[in-house]
């Protein structure tokens, strides 16, 4: 499914173990890897990565390095689109603190306007990470099926063990608020209604897919989708939380921070956005 | 401290009973025939108070309701405590994240569903402001007041009309909610803003103080007071006692905001109500409290403060027919046409446009508690009170069964 993968690759401590992770992906996905660092290309910097390079992936073939200069963000992007990348990796921090927060980081950046989807790892690891649970973002909106859909692709080639699919039942403390001028069995039977239907969304979705082995599970929560996701993901200790964008942001969005920028002010784990 | 007699505490608990066992028997009936509670409680008023009871039975209205003035006092704190609570519950509804998420076509049908009604209503009593019973003071605040009554809308009664409808989740359902929520913001802000007006003509504060003074607490709460917010409940969700803890603060929260914008001069309702907005908006204010807080305030207070509203006036003797008909012309045109265009304007079809525009015209509760506040501050006469009231009832009966019409028309044009 993704052919194409790209790396951005900051000389950082985590180089390391973002290509090992990389590498892994292409492997998994039969694909190509694309490595990209926006900075100015010097010897010192060539020599260190193609010996992290030669420890990690035998076969070369398959790699092609990138060197370009110019804002981070933008570069990464631009390149992306000439390659045509199918998936981005970036590495990213756990939590943002406030400056980076209103400024914006490159990772934030990225993920709001690449146009391929991206994974960010909060914590790559040399020996590679399995993402065995993985929670899928099942709110009500236009991207929802298509999110599933190749969430749920995703999981098949990664071999997932468990995924979450979560939907959300809007404003329920007030529909249940107002439902409450029916009698207790009619307020029960309400109450049901909501849950159903937010399953029902789900399975929907499901039903038109192709019959898959991963063990699904649809849960329903009630509150704002975004941060029941990341308390869902902390509880459970899930490896990867996946998701689509499907809007433009503005500053006025960080000032009311609202669904992916919920997420993305305390990552709760690995995140891949699908587009 | 000064207390209440033993007979006065008796005629209270009387009183309050009273209103209590009323307010649901016609709640009840209401919901018989499939309409909001507050239709109820206000039928209810009108029988318990000078209407019914005080013409046909005048003694009775008269031993309970005139009898002992501090009873009445007490009652009349009840209701004071009643309608702030009203307005916090009102915020909590407000879900900003769902008006950010709906884009342009909400906010199209907002801004025109606000502009039009509020232009409707501010011209026809400007130039016709004796026919709308305005007799002396600032014409240009009464047709301003005459504006917001028009524009403002009754997210229960929407929200309840497209869960009846099975629209609520639907794209369009999605959009009159938030369209109502914006409409309803900024209807408060500019009522918050003439209340503070009125009677302060003389060496009051400047309109310019007062604009800046209710934005500048409006920001203010959303964004700093929001995010102190999100500190606390944490706390109080984790080491306090559970519901208990969060709703007797943020309780206390809604009435230091109400005494706050009282004290600055604005009114109580909307330090409540934008404080409402900002707890409500809070991820740590679990749906599950909300669900509370709106039991314990719509079945507790609002009967109360709805029951007497029909104690207040006489709907018969102030019933001023071709009064309650233009006002309820003028906000049928207001709200069909603003937010009709609005969703035109947004590429819905005539008919969505029409169930929109029906949808948003619920006024319910949220007039009622706008005109009663313009009585007692001696903006409107009881005549164009009861024209409200009415008015609230009316385009509050008729929202459901009206979109629902729209929406079949609408099936039968696609078929």
């Amino acid at each position: 499914m993704y052919k194409k993968v790209a790396l951005a690759i900051a000389f950082s401590p985590r180089m390391e173990a973002l290509i090992a992770e990389a590498k892994n992906l292409i492997g998994i996905f039969n694909g190509e890897l694309v490595l990209i660092h926006v900075g100015t290309k010097t010897p010192e910097l060539e020599a260190q990565l193609s010996e992290v390079l030669s420890r990690h992936c035998g076969d070369l073939g398959r790699i092609k390095t990138i060197w370009k200069e110019g804002k981070p963000a933008k570069t990464i992007l631009k390149t992306c689109e000439e390659e045509k990348v199918d998936l981005l990796v970036l590495g990213a921090l756990k939590k943002e603190g406030l400056l980076t927060y209103y400024v914006g980081s490159v990772a934030r950046k990225v993920i709001r306007k690449a146009t391929c989807s991206v994974l960010t790892m909060i914590e790559p690891k040399v020996e590679t990470t399995h993402f065995s649970k993985v929670v899928i973002n099942g709110t009500e909106l236009e991207i929802t099926p298509r999110v599933i859909e190749k969430g749920l692709k995703f999981c098949e080639v990664e071999k997932s063990n468990q995924v979450h699919i979560l939907n959300e039942i809007k404003m329920y403390g007030f529909k249940m608020a107002t439902a409450a001028e029916g009698t207790e069995a009619e307020v029960a039977n309400t109450r049901r209604k909501l849950v159903q239907e937010e399953i029902n969304y789900v399975q929907g979705i499901l039903d038109n897919l192709e019959p898959t082995d991963l063990k699904i599970n649809i849960k329903v929560t009630a509150g704002k989708w975004a941060v029941e996701l990341v308390r869902f993901c902390e509880s459970i200790e899930s490896d990867l939380l996946i998701m689509g964008v499907d809007q433009g942001f503005s500053f006025i969005d960080r000032i009311f921070p609202h669904d992916i920028e919920d997420v993305l002010i305390e990552l709760p784990c690995n995140l891949l956005i699908v587009k | 401290m000064e207390k209440l007699t033993h007979n006065e505490v008796v005629m209270l608990l009387l009183q309050l009973a009273t209103m209590l066992v009323l307010a649901r028997v016609f709640a009840e009936i209401a919901r018989k025939f499939k309409q909001p509670a507050v239709v109820g409680e206000i039928l209810a008023g009108i029988l318990l108070g000078p209407t019914i009871l005080g013409t046909f039975f005048p003694e009775g209205f008269e031993f309970l309701f005139r009898s002992y003035p501090m009873s009445n006092i007490a009652l009349a704190g009840y209701s004071q405590v009643a309608v702030v609570l009203l307005l916090f519950i009102a915020g909590l509804e407000v879900d900003l994240n769902l008006v950010f998420s709906q884009g342009k076509r909400a906010l199209n049908i907002s801004f025109y569903g606000l502009v039009i009604p509020f232009a409707f209503g501010f011209t026809a009593p400007f130039f016709f402001a004796e026919f709308f019973g305005f007799s002396e003071g600032n014409k240009l605040l009464f047709s301003l007041f005459m504006g917001t009554a028009m524009a403002i809308s009754a997210l229960p009664v929407i929200v309840r009309t497209l869960m009846d409808l099975d629209l609520f989740k639907s794209r369009m359902g999605m959009m009159i909610v938030s369209a109502a929520m914006v409409d309803d913001i900024i209807g408060w802000m500019i009522f918050s803003v003439i209340l503070s007006f009125m009677g302060k003509e003389a060496g009051g504060i400047g309109i310019g103080y007062t604009i800046l003074l209710t934005v500048g607490f409006t920001v203010f709460m959303v964004t700093v007071g929001k995010s102190l917010i999100n500190r606390v409940l944490p706390w109080i969700n984790k080491r306090l006692a559970w519901p208990g803890g969060l709703i007797s603060l943020s309780l206390a929260a809604c009435f230091f905001a109400a005494a706050f914008t009282e004290f600055i001069g604005l009114h109580a309702i909307f330090g409540a109500f934008i404080i409402g907005i900002a707890i409500g908006d809070s991820e740590h204010m679990t749906e599950r409290a909300k669900e509370i807080i709106h039991q314990f305030v719509n079945n507790i207070f609002a009967p109360v403060f709805f029951v007497a509203i029909g104690l207040k006036v006489n709907f018969i003797a102030n019933f001023d027919p071709w009064l309650v008909l233009v006002v309820i012309l003028v906000a049928y045109a207001g709200k069909v046409i603003g937010c009709g265009f609005g969703a035109l304007q947004g590429k819905l079809d005539k008919y969505e446009a029409l169930a929109i525009g029906f949808g948003m015209n619920a006024r319910g509760a949220m007039e009622i508690i706008l005109g009663l506040i313009a009585l007692e501050n001696g903006l409107i006469t009881e005549k164009l009170f009861v024209a409200l009231v009415v008015m609230a009832l009316v385009t509050s009966m008729t929202s459901g069964p009206l979109m629902k019409w729209a929406m079949n028309k609408r099936k039968v044009g696609l078929e």
